[in-house]
């Protein structure tokens, strides 16, 4: 049971590290908490099902959604964020505000636009489970679970190469570093930004449709926990650092499955993302892998 | 200039007077009502109840009315938020045209909104809030739904009698929804030497049901009493499936919804619920309303909206007979014994003011809800002997 339950909690974590992913990378860049990555998750849930639906091909339903929601995410930081912050003198909640606000408005277009009740995505994989015995114990892996980390090892591996190994990579880092210094050594942190969004919010895009895919449902509260478990993940994983999103993704993954399962918590499944917050804070206040500074 | 004043002096007491006479005509019975429409965790609720309430008033209307009146829904969105609820329950009890007001939302809103109704003398009737607290608010509020003690109980009976169940898992969602039944279910299923193996209670924006089942799988249980809303409940019909577990699952009417069937699929048959609307039932008010139903709205009916629509009936009745009138209203509906409705037949009102009425089971066999049993057994479905 033990690694049944693991392989649970991998499945949830991955899930996670790929819903927090927008918002480390936007963080990374603007400095701002962009609760509206939790809006795109839902867009992208719903954006994904329609494609799904009209061509029958679940890669189409991907590809699509991550591109239409990437694309969204750049129109919102280019009409909302980047205006709000070329003000002199913002304050960092108003970005904040502003995130709120599209969030909130993307939950009621889409109860809106495509209707209050739950929409399944009916995705049929060739075997419905697949079963093992492992030393004696039986072992059960769900199709879904293996197209979870497949695609968000694809998708990691996809951030990694383009942040590490690309041009915009390094302009995305070097504007993360420092967006003023890199900007007057002629790096074009306008794309670093749009790149961001783009990778970011497509991610979400990702994370919703796979959402969608594991339980089957789709609903307009779909973005609600989302929402407000992002933020602990990215202040755990060490604010704007991608690699500590991954880790601490999968960290509140197994906290939750085995503190659920194990122990009979007098609180919710959803409030262990912030208690091991709060003990990582005391411990190491930048979060996992973050830098002194950034705090 | 003095000409000119008296002119429009006089065009002013005109519209006043046409204005006024209108109100004055006006032929109407206004009944005030709210639901979570726009919430977006409860708005698939919020849509169902709103469409019966709207239908019902359509339907009297057509029918010409009660007592040749036409009915006038005033219906507000309380987005599942108890300020919004008072403020709702402030504006439909200080409008005086208002005859009576139905809640079509959920306990929390109901339970504020009530209190206020009973304070200002206005009738209210909850449609499907399980809260004890609704109908204790006072003499003037009526509650068409079971109190979680009835339905627990019933659940009960139904696993230990008919299902045999001998080891039993629960999964509840943590409010009081699913925290009351499963009290009650413990209680009753203690009388047929049923063990509780384990009890999972979970928050209601937790879908994810994976670890919890297989957690179960391996305490070798017959039945799983599942007291969860229709997205948990369908995601423990998938896991239960999937996991390979065999064991009956047995769910409550917070898993009737056509929303369950389809995103639980083909893993939904076999699920049990206890619930208040049996869509088998040959009563020509329930398939008249199942009918016209999915004729205006292209969907299927669930226990929510039976439940709205419901409440209307019990009010149109009452006016039907006594007129609108607070007192006379309230003492109709405390007299009403074996009222027709589209949930079975309500056999009366208890003192508190919670309906009476037989507990029905139903069981998805071929992706639709079917009859399974009904228990009518006085000492388990009137909630004053718990």
């Amino acid at each position: 049971m033990f690694l049944q339950q693991l392989i649970n909690a991998l499945t949830i974590g991955s899930l996670y590290a790929l819903t927090a992913m927008g918002a480390t990378l936007i963080y990374g860049i603007l400095g701002i908490l962009d609760i509206a990555n939790a809006g795109a998750y839902l867009v992208g849930a719903y954006v994904g099902w329609y494609i799904f639906h009209a061509t029958g091909s679940i890669v189409l339903a991907f590809i699509g959604s991550m591109a239409l929601v990437g694309l969204g995410g750049v129109v919102l930081q280019r009409t909302v964020y980047s205006p709000i912050l070329a003000k002199p003198r913002t304050l960092s909640i108003i970005p904040l505000v502003a995130a709120v606000g599209l969030f909130t408005m993307s939950s009621d277009a889409v109860r809106l636009i495509c209707g209050a009740g739950t929409k399944a995505y009916n995705l049929k994989f060739p075997v419905m489970v697949y079963k093992f015995t492992v030393f004696g114990k039986k072992l059960t892996i769900q199709p879904a679970w293996i197209m979870i980390f497949v695609l968000t090892a694809v998708l990691l591996f996809i951030l990694w190469f383009i942040l590490n190994r690309t041009k915009l990579g390094l302009a995305w880092r070097a504007t993360a570093e420092d967006a003023e210094i890199a900007g007057v050594c002629g790096v074009n942190t306008s794309y670093a930004m749009a790149l961001s969004y783009i990778l970011g919010y497509g991610f979400a895009a990702a994370a919703g449709i796979m959402t969608g895919i594991l339980y089957n449902s789709i609903t307009p509260a779909l973005g609600e926990v989302p929402s407000y478990k992002m933020l602990a993940i990215i202040v755990l994983g060490g604010l704007g650092n991608p690699l500590g999103t991954v880790i601490a993704g999968l960290l509140i993954g197994i906290a939750e499955v085995f503190l659920s399962v194990y122990f009979n918590l007098p609180i919710p499944k959803d409030a262990i993302a912030f208690v091991v917050l709060i003990i990582m804070l005391l411990i190491k206040p930048s979060g996992l892998l973050g830098r002194k500074n950034k705090v | 200039m003095k000409k000119r004043q008296v002119i429009s002096m006089i065009a002013c007491a005109v519209c006043t007077l046409a204005v006024g006479t209108a109100a004055f005509a006006e032929d109407t019975i206004k009944i005030g009502f709210f639901a979570p429409v726009s919430a977006p965790s409860a708005a698939a609720d919020g849509q169902s109840s709103l469409q019966s309430a709207k239908l019902a008033v359509d339907l009297i209307n057509e029918a010409g009315g009660i007592d040749g009146k036409q009915v006038e829904l005033v219906d507000y969105d309380d987005g599942l938020d108890t300020t919004e609820a008072a403020n709702i329950a402030e504006k439909l009890t200080t409008d005086d045209s208002i005859a009576a007001i139905v809640s079509g939302s959920y306990s929390g809103p109901t339970k504020v909104a009530a209190p206020i109704a009973q304070e200002a003398g206005k009738l209210l009737v909850s449609a499907y809030a399980v809260h004890p607290d609704v109908v204790n608010a006072g003499d003037l509020v009526f509650s068409q739904s079971f109190p979680g003690s009835v339905q627990g109980t019933a659940a009960a009976v139904f696993a230990g009698e008919v299902l045999q169940a001998k080891r039993v898992a629960i999964v509840a969602v943590d409010l009081d929804f699913g925290t009351e039944q499963a009290t009650y279910f413990k209680q009753k299923a203690a009388e047929y030497g049923i063990e509780i193996v384990s009890e999972d209670y979970i928050a209601i924006s937790d879908n994810d049901m994976t670890s919890v089942i297989t957690k179960i799988a391996g305490e070798d249980v017959d039945l799983i009493y599942s007291v969860n809303y229709y997205e948990q409940a369908s995601e423990v019909c998938r896991q239960v499936a999937l996991q390979g577990l065999e064991c009956a699952i047995l769910g409550t009417e917070g898993a009737d919804s056509w929303q369950l069937l389809e995103t639980a699929g083909e893993f939904a048959n076999g699920l049990y619920i206890t619930t208040n609307m049996n869509r088998d039932d040959e009563n020509e008010k329930t398939q008249e309303y199942i009918d016209k139903y999915i004729e205006t709205y292209n969907m299927q009916p669930d226990m929510v909206g039976a439940s709205v629509y419901d409440a209307f009936q019990v009010l149109f009745d009452a006016m039907a007979n006594v007129g609108t009138d607070t007192q006379a209203m309230k003492e109709y509906i405390a007299g009403m014994k074996d009222f027709d409705t589209v949930t079975g037949t309500l056999l009366y009102y208890n003192e508190a003011g919670s309906a009476v009425k037989p507990v029905q089971v139903q069981q998805v066999t071929d992706g639709e809800y079917h009859f399974a049993a009904t228990i009518d057994d006085a000492a388990i479905i009137d909630p004053a002997n718990y």
